[in-house]
């Protein structure tokens, strides 16, 4: 018999280390004569499209086109140390840093264009590759003839910014106390169907509403959504790591079994923005959360569908038979509640 | 001009008028990657190169007794093998605690740990070699989950014990709590490990510059740890190494750690050549860190009418032989065993243990998705039970502005979970979908 | 070394007659990157699991992980790097850079190689034609569905023009 859920996961995710841990990213920026710009950050570009929102933020900085700015990254003679790329920190932490480089060079330039302008520095802004005073916007200098003269007069032409998102450390007693500076949260939801025979269960869909604070790049936060929750299904149905008396038994791609375009179903990125003040434009930590979410999406769906809840992942047909009582559970490594008391108060 | 310079002309206008945040514009890296250009690890190549091999350990728990390199090293073409006595500086790493050798000495405490490394002229001479490379093991009784590893008299994994960290998260009095519940839904979790799998293996090539300079090039998430890391067992002052980030092919997690970095820093060192080490998948697997699977006993309670009252919760995590990054892992674990909602009272303890098992350490989600694992069936539970909808349950107890979170941390405005539960509220009403009744559930009138 | 261990390997790659002396016995994967230079073929398990090291043999999708490279003598072999270049892309190509179907890179190449064996034989695929025909590539970042979505667009776009 064929039979037909629906489930919900959500999940919250403190960003960064939190714990007092350093939390810090660093960055550079140069304008060139032409106009072009090089950002220096030390943090990894692993995929996810870091470089790619890094020359965003700065071109939104400077009013200047995306594809002139060059990101050079991760490279000890090059870049400063910007910390690791890991708990969803980067966009939110190297963010800030390259947002503050930025903003530190803008000064150098919004003082020469103010000399240039005749203008009050504090009313020069940077927009569609002009750099013109609010007072007067027909009065305006491109951005590469004022980079040029930045230049031509011998002024400063690099910026740096350090962004530190640490937080002090919990009560070690109790644990209270503001662990993280950032949260960011995420929904999702999964529609299932449970094969009574086989033990099988096939996702039909996964929506996934996933608070990013502000999509920098709406396509790349899509890319997070669909990548994170088919790594979820991929951990809920199909990535049984066995382990027996320390030996990774399967560690093989041929017994290993990832999740394949054949095992995903369509997936409903709904991008969520919460603007954390914060954060870049608002923008919040989301590679995690974006994964998260859909394993209990997924078990809820198969409580759902067959009014029992998978407690012992993964949802494996074995596994799923064994709950059905299809199967007996002759696993002999079963744990009973008992053996696992509370620590006291 | 062809369609996809169109495309990137339009993007170009797009961003000049609004700009260019908030814009799908198309990554920087893209053409070379779709091209076939992007340089990892593994595509770099120097005149010269030697190429490194790994020996794992075949026990997961042994004393090392002796180990036999004279015919390996007598094998034409090979260049170097080394075993822990080697090492020029200290044989410790460790992500947060300097916990692990890079080359096993007396002995191994899990399945996969390196004993000894090879570099040749070619892979299949680094191969041979190592079938060459002889170990005397004393096998241990080793412990294989963390409940019997913090046992009296368990094996020990490491001298100072097994426990690595107990986490105490307590915040009102769960007592109290539980007497107001008139729903207490109580569970036992499993949850299993999961390997990263990120597409590129881990992979590195390092040499030393004329002046004495050493470079690094490899697929890391963060190589200015990797190069404190590689200076302490070298012993060569950070400066004096250069580590670059090549096009990294996937993370996750895996690569925060230290992967191939010191090994192949230091057969570049004993031969002075450059030398390239590129894990296999197999050896990927059995070497680096995976997922913590997890034991995780809890009960919550709620009110008749629909408000979370407790929460009482004991996380077990196994960290396997090191502890990478498991420290972090199932401390924010304890923090987050509640999930996104607002609990009065709240107890939970988590103990990041280890085993004789593979590593585990940071894989995307941080062990908060076995926490969602854990929370949100608890809460599907309660909301059954209860006879309300899933996602009004949620609705009704998600933390919103001005409530506290498990460690007393007051929300700001930034709280958005209410919003992606609204969104899959109306999701669920805009493709009629419906949650099933099953009326055994519930235990509380509506 | 003994030279009863070389090989000449003379065949055409990427369009281009090739002739090379050099050590037999290997996979055609490492003839391809230590003897030529190619790169872009991708080894993510060498065991014929993951599809990263596809090429195109006399037009055919094969794994060049499990292929021995004295089978590819006398024949045709297409890798990336022969299907397109930053100033002229293949239709796939630019699909895939517009979708959004490229995130790590690593699965790349040989998801590309695959998808252009199914347009070369079906110019007009269905969904499930082209999840079969990349059912074999696997990729850890993207879940798939800007790559599924890329090979749509690519047969439109060789389709109009």
């Amino acid at each position: 018999m064929k039979l037909h859920g629906i489930g919900v996961g959500s999940m919250v995710y403190g960003v960064g280390y939190g714990f007092a841990r350093p939390d810090f990213a660093t960055a550079e920026v140069e304008a060139a004569a032409d106009g072009s710009l090089t950002v220096w950050s030390g943090a990894s570009e692993l995929g996810q499209g870091l470089r790619t929102v890094l020359c965003q933020i700065a071109a939104q900085e400077f009013g200047t086109d995306y594809q002139d700015v060059r990101v050079v990254s991760a490279d000890s003679e090059k870049t400063p140390d910007s910390g690791p790329v890991s708990a969803s920190r980067s966009t939110y932490v190297q963010g800030n840093a390259v947002l503050q480089a930025c903003r530190d060079l803008k000064e150098e330039l919004r003082s020469l264009a103010a000399e240039m302008l005749k203008a009050d520095p504090s009313t020069i802004e940077f927009s569609g590759g002009y750099v013109f005073s609010t007072t007067n916007p027909e009065n305006s200098i491109a951005f590469h003839i004022l980079t040029g003269q930045l230049h031509a007069r011998g002024r400063r032409s690099h910026g740096f910014g350090w962004y530190d998102n640490h937080t002090e450390d919990v009560d070690k007693e109790t644990s209270q106390g503001d662990a993280y500076s950032s949260f960011a949260w995420a929904s999702q939801l999964a529609e299932i169907e449970l094969d009574t025979e086989t033990g099988e269960v096939t996702v039909l869909r996964i929506a996934s509403a996933t608070d990013v604070g502000k999509a920098i790049n709406p396509k790349l936060v899509e890319g997070q959504i669909e990548g994170g929750a088919v790594q979820g299904l991929g951990f809920a149905l199909l990535e049984d790591m066995k382990v027996e008396r320390g030996v990774f038994k399967n560690s093989h791609f041929s017994t290993y079994i990832l999740p394949t375009a054949a095992d995903v179903p369509p997936i409903d990125p709904i991008i969520v923005e919460v603007p954390d003040p914060k954060g870049p434009y608002g923008a919040k930590g989301m590679a995690e959360p974006a994964t998260i979410p859909t394993t209990p999406a997924i078990l809820n769906a198969i409580a759902d569908a067959c009014g029992k809840w998978l407690k012992s992942t993964p949802a494996i047909p074995e596994n799923i038979l064994h709950l059905l009582g299809v199967l007996p559970d002759e696993r002999k490594e079963a744990l009973s509640i008992k053996d696992i008391p509370y620590p006291p108060f | 001009m062809s369609e996809f310079q169109k495309t990137i002309s339009q993007a170009v206008r797009i961003s000049q008028s609004t700009g260019p945040v908030g814009q799908s514009v198309v990554r920087e890296d893209a053409v070379v990657k779709a091209t076939g250009r992007a340089v990892y690890a593994a595509d770099i190549t120097r005149p010269d190169m030697l190429y490194g091999k790994v020996l794992l350990s075949t026990e997961a728990h042994a004393l090392i007794k002796n180990i036999d390199t004279s015919a390996a090293k007598n094998i034409p073409g090979v260049h170097a093998v080394l075993t822990a006595r080697d090492i020029p500086g200290e044989n410790v790493y460790g992500i947060a605690v300097a916990d692990q050798q890079v080359l096993a000495e007396k002995k191994v405490r899990f399945f996969g740990e390196p004993v000894a490394l090879v570099a040749a002229e070619t892979p299949e001479i680094a191969e041979a070699a190592l079938k060459e490379i002889k170990v005397a093991y004393e096998p241990l009784e080793g412990v294989f989950n963390p409940i019997d590893a913090l046992k009296e008299g368990a094996p020990k994994v490491h001298e100072a014990g097994n426990l690595l960290l107990h986490t105490r998260v307590r915040k009102g009095d769960y007592r109290i709590g539980f007497e107001q519940a008139d729903v207490i839904v109580e569970n036992l979790f499993r949850t299993h490990g999961q390997d990263h799998s990120p597409l590129e293996p881990e992979s590195g090539v390092a040499w030393f510059d004329g002046d004495g300079i050493l470079n690094i090039y490899s697929s890391s998430q963060y190589i200015f740890r990797d190069r404190k890391q590689v200076g302490r067992v070298l012993n060569i002052p950070i400066n004096r190494i250069h580590s670059v980030n090549t096009t990294v092919g996937g993370g996750f997690g895996r690569k925060d750690d230290v992967t191939v970095e010191i090994l192949v820093s230091l057969l570049a060192w004993a031969t002075q050549k450059p030398v390239k080490l590129v894990y296999t998948r197999h050896e990927s697997m059995l070497t680096q860190t995976h997922r913590h699977p997890t034991i995780v006993r809890i009960r919550s309670g709620a009110t008749a009418s629909g408000k979370l009252t407790a929460l009482e919760a004991v996380v077990y995590g196994d960290t396997g032989a090191y502890a990478s990054l498991g420290i972090y892992v199932i401390k924010k674990m304890a923090l987050h065993i509640g999930g996104p909602y607002y609990y009065p009272h709240y107890k939970a303890d988590s103990f990041s243990v280890y085993t004789n098992n593979p590593i585990a350490g940071a894989f995307r989600g941080f062990g908060i998705l076995q926490a969602a694992t854990v929370h949100e069936v608890q809460m599907d539970e309660l909301a059954r039970r209860l006879g309300m909808d899933p996602i009004e349950f949620r609705l009704q107890n998600c933390l919103r502005e001005g409530l506290t979170f498990s460690t007393g941390q007051v929300m700001d405005q930034a709280c958005g979970i209410a919003a992606t539960l609204e969104e899959l509220r109306e999701y669920v009403k805009r493709h009629g979908l419906q949650f099933k009744k099953h009326p055994e559930h519930q235990e509380v009138e509506r | 070394m003994d030279d009863t261990n070389y090989i000449t390997m003379e065949l055409t790659v990427n369009g281009r007659r090739v002739s090379k002396h050099c050590r037999s016995g290997r996979r055609l994967i490492d003839f391809l990157r230590d003897d030529l230079n190619l790169m872009g073929v991708k080894e993510g398990c060498g065991e014929g699991e993951c599809g990263s090291c596809t090429v195109l043999l006399d037009g055919k999708a094969v794994l060049s992980c499990l292929t021995p490279m004295e089978k590819a003598i006398g024949h045709e072999v297409i890798t990336i790097e022969g299907i397109g270049s930053a100033n002229r892309l293949h239709p796939l190509q630019e699909a895939i850079i517009e979708e959004g179907g490229i995130q790590c890179g690593f699965c790349t190449p040989g998801m590309i190689m695959s998808g252009v064996e199914l347009l070369a034989r079906n110019p007009h695929p269905d969904r499930a034609e082209i999840i079969a025909a990349i059912s074999g590539n696997l990729c850890r970042c993207t879940g798939y569905q800007k790559i599924v979505r890329s090979i749509e667009q690519a047969a439109q776009k060789m389709s109009s023009s």
